[in-house]
This record gives C-alpha cells, structure tokens and sequence, in this order.
C-alpha cells in the first residue's frame, strides 16, 4: 500500500512574534476571569493588557493553565491529608466499643461484688 | 447483518479552526461531482461591483492577514450580502464587501474567495474521498469561535453569539460530565494539545473539572497503548510557542497560522488510530472545523429549530435579537472508520450540537436533559440499538477495509 507524503511546515511558519489574533485574546480573557477566582498564591504577575504577541499569550496561558491545576491538585492532597484521619477516627470508634464493653462487664461484676 | 457500527467502542472528534468547506475542499467537486464544493458558476461582488470568482489560489500561511471578521455582524454580511430587510434570503455574496471593510483593498479583499487545489492538501483531501465527507457541516451559529465550540461540548451555547466567556445553565451539562456520571459510568476526555495552549473550554470546564483534561502527547500515548476513552475530543496548538520538547507551531488552521502545521496534526491522530490493530477497528473519528473563518463558502446556511436561548438585541450586534433558528456557514467535516465505504458523500444536515447528539445517542440509553438544538440535531453515527437504519448508517461495512491510506507520520 503507497505511504502518502505530508509536507512539513516550513520554519519559517514559527512566529512567536506574530500579534495575538482575537481567538487567543478570548482565550487570555477567559482565562483571567478564573484567574481571579484562585488563592493569590496561584496567580499570575503577567500583565494582561500588555500581551501583544503570540509568545506573550503562551507564557500567560500557560502559567495559569498550570496553576489551575496546581490548586486543584493542592485542595485534593488536603482533601487526602483529611481523610485518613477521619478513616482512623472511624476505625477506632468502631473499636472503642469493644473495649468500653469489656470495662462495663468489669464494672458490672465489681458491682456485682 | 452485522456491520462497523457492532464494533464501535471509541468516538474521537478533531476539532480545527476557522476554514470553510469550498476553501478546504472545494477542490474535491472536480474529481467527484458529488460533492458539493466549488464550480465555474460561483462569485461574489467586490465593492467596486466587479465580479470576483473563487481561484485556487489559497496559500498555506501569509495571505489572510489581517484574520477575516467572523463575528456576528461580519458573518451576517457575508451570508445576506449586506440585505437587512425582514424578508431577506441567504445568498452568500458579501464575503469580498465584509473582507474590503478590514483593509480597504480591493485587490486583497478578492483573496477571501481563494481555494486550495487538492494537491495542496494530500491529509485531508485523501480522507475526504477514502472516507465520509458531509456535503452540509454547518457552523451552529453565523459567529465565532467560543460560542460555537460550546456547541459542540453543551449542544448549546446558552444564549451567547460572542467570544465572551458563559455560564453554564441547568439543567444542561457538558456531554463529558453526562458521560462520567451516568450509570454505568462511561469515559471521556479532552485533549488539549498542551499547557501553553490549554483549552478554549476554560471558565467552566477547565475551571471546575481539570480531571476531565490530557494533553496531546498522552492522547498519542493512550493510544499507542488502546486505553482511548469512549469519547476524545482533541484540541490542536492555538498558538506559535517553545515547549517542552522544543519548537511548537500552531497548527489549528487559525489564519494566520500555517495550514501544513494542521495537515500534519489531522495525519498524526489519524495515524495514531490507525497503526493500532487493538484500536482502529473500534474507533470513528470525525475531523471538523468550528466555523468558516470569514471565507467564502456558497452553499447558504438553512433555518433550524430555534434553540431555548435566545440572545439580547444588542449582543449580535445587528439591531436583531438572534433566536439560534438557522446555522453558521459550512465547514468541512469528514468521518473516518475503516466500516466506512470508501468514497462515502453525506447529504443530510448537520451541525457541531451533533456531536453531543451523536455521542449521548450512541452511548447513554436515556438523555432527557437536552437543549432544544442537541434534541433536533442529526446524528452522524447510528445508536446500536436494533434495528439500524441501513440507509443511515454510515459504518455499514459487513467486512473491514483494508485498503485504508497511510500517511508518512
């Protein structure tokens, strides 16, 4: 069977330098709009209205992007951190009975004396 | 009989960016009349009044610039050709005017009407004519991009025409979130090509829902290793940018970006798909584009049911409330499933609010939370319910070709 050719992009084609076109600038917008929603540990320090170019809009998307992900990964290790504990607490009440019946039956027989 | 449709476990959906039909495929009339893409007969007026007939002239990078309007009112000039009376009909003819009013050159407005020749484009050309090209793809909605992706993820752009970001309205949801919590669950991802490109779907599923997303080199790999979810949607690289693993250029097809850069991405998940015996045989993928771009494009849009969400009277920015009763200019789309006959032309009418429709059609038995527009979408695969319609069908091959094309990836 013939294996079709597909021409490669020029080099030329890559142009980081090249204006942000009105698709990225929704997509800065859209997300600077969450940015405000995180932590302010999360956020950015890149200034929106001075993105001109292509390469200025990946930088922005892209450390939001992460830091989206970053928060939602920190609250799921809190949310981990949490769990266990409250697993164990569960553990041991349902242990505890066992014990406080052990003890009564003592204290029953001691009254008993 | 059984037929592909039988062995259907994964949809895969490419979504590129900003192309028409007649610009990307247009060609393909000449070598099979079924196909309704670009004649002799065809033109637009330039502002002058000349007649400006389409040429395949188009360049893969550096003749649409500045980026052709596409919003709301740019789009509603192309396809009334400047008509704003109350009993005006599609004619497709204001491309050129819509095009002259961003530069002011007559010369360059023409090039809106420009064409690849099918050499140009050897990925999705070859497709279009092995696999099922559809004769009438339509945008959702005579706009852009944000509002037009929202249909293809919400069937539904919740009354928005604009690029402005949305909220999600109940009880409508995403169709991943229908898929993951259904009983039984199903699986569904959205591959974005990476961080620095990240997703167009950001303030409500990126936001809230990370966990539904992967980048595009774990796509490849979930791939390689047949552990696709049952539904992919896959976004291309939305900007020029340094990676990770170096030089990364945009390859949605966005203009100014290069078209070669997108031919090469549709060959790579294709081929991805394609060299995995435990995968190509289960999986159909549909490659579309979000809306035309501003380029030109002949066939004129028809009416649809109106959705439940109308927009104001000042957000198209026409002086008209939209009411989301007819679609958005023609794009390409194309199925591919080794099920599929080849050479395979569609007819019927579809929009990207098929996409949901098709996927909850196929995988959810019962959906009843669906916007008016997803509920009166066709679908472009058949539910396996019995019995298929075998004039439907688009995966009606009782036996798997195995005369599918290859690409050098």
């Amino acid at each position: 069977m013939e294996v079709i050719h597909v021409p490669r992009p020029s080099k030329k084609a890559m142009d980081p330098d090249r204006p942000a076109n009105a698709l990225l600038l929704a997509q800065i917008s859209h997300l600077q709009h969450v940015e405000r929603r995180l932590p302010l540990r999360y956020r950015s320090e890149i200034y929106t209205h001075a993105i001109k170019t292509e390469g200025e809009a990946a930088s922005y998307i892209r450390e939001v992007t992460e830091a989206i992900h970053q928060a939602h990964a920190d609250a799921a290790k809190q949310r981990a951190k949490r769990t266990p504990k409250r697993g164990l607490e569960i553990a041991a009440a349902a242990e505890r009975p066992k014990r406080s019946s052990k003890k009564k039956t003592k204290t029953t027989k001691r009254r008993k004396k | 009989m059984s037929t592909g449709l039988d062995q259907l476990k994964h949809i895969v959906v490419l979504m590129m960016e900003n192309r028409s039909f007649d610009h990307m495929l247009g060609s393909l009339k000449a070598i099979d009349s079924r196909i309704d893409g670009v004649t002799d007969q065809l033109s637009n007026p330039d502002t002058t009044g000349a007649s400006v007939k389409p040429q395949p002239l188009a360049e893969f990078q550096g003749q649409l610039n500045p980026d052709p309007d596409h919003h709301f009112p740019a789009v509603d000039l192309q396809i009334f050709g400047g008509d704003a009376s109350p009993t005006r009909a599609p004619n497709m003819q204001g491309f050129v005017k819509s095009y002259f009013n961003q530069r002011r050159d007559v010369e360059h407005s023409q090039k809106i009407m420009y064409y690849f020749k099918q050499s140009d484009l050897p990925v999705l050309a070859k497709l279009a004519l092995e696999f099922a090209v559809f004769n009438r793809w339509f945008a959702s909605i005579p706009g852009p991009t944000i509002c037009n992706r929202a249909f293809a993820h919400y069937g539904t752009s919740f009354g928005r025409v604009d690029m402005n970001p949305f909220d999600v309205i109940e009880p409508f949801k995403s169709i991943y979130t229908r898929l993951i919590k259904a009983t039984p669950k199903h699986t569904a991802k959205i591959y974005y090509y990476d961080t620095t490109s990240s997703t167009m779907e950001v303030v409500n599923l990126l936001q809230n829902q990370p966990e539904l997303f992967g980048t595009y080199d774990q796509f490849k790999k979930d791939c390689d290793q047949a552990i696709l979810p049952e539904y992919s949607f896959v976004e291309p690289n939305y900007n020029d940018h340094t990676g990770d693993s170096g030089e990364e250029v945009a390859n949605d097809q966005h203009p100014d970006h290069d078209v070669l850069a997108g031919e090469f991405l549709i060959a790579e998940v294709y081929m991805h798909i394609r060299r995995n015996p435990k995968l190509w045989p289960n999986t159909a993928m549909l490659v579309v584009y979000d809306e035309h771009g501003g380029i030109y494009d002949h066939v004129p849009p028809p009416a649809c049911k109106p959705d439940k969400f109308h927009s104001s009277e000042a957000d198209p920015g026409t002086k008209q409330p939209f009411k989301f009763d007819r679609l958005g200019v023609r794009v390409p789309a194309i199925l591919i499933s080794p099920w599929i006959p080849k050479n395979t032309v569609v007819d019927r009418v579809f929009d990207h609010a098929s996409i949901p429709a098709t996927v909850a059609k196929f995988f959810l038995e019962d959906d009843p939370n669906r916007s008016p527009r997803e509920i009166n979408a066709d679908v472009f695969i058949e539910p396996n319910v019995q019995p298929v319609d075998a004039n439907r069908n688009l995966l009606s091959l009782a036996n798997m070709r195995d005369d599918c094309p290859k690409f050098d990836i």
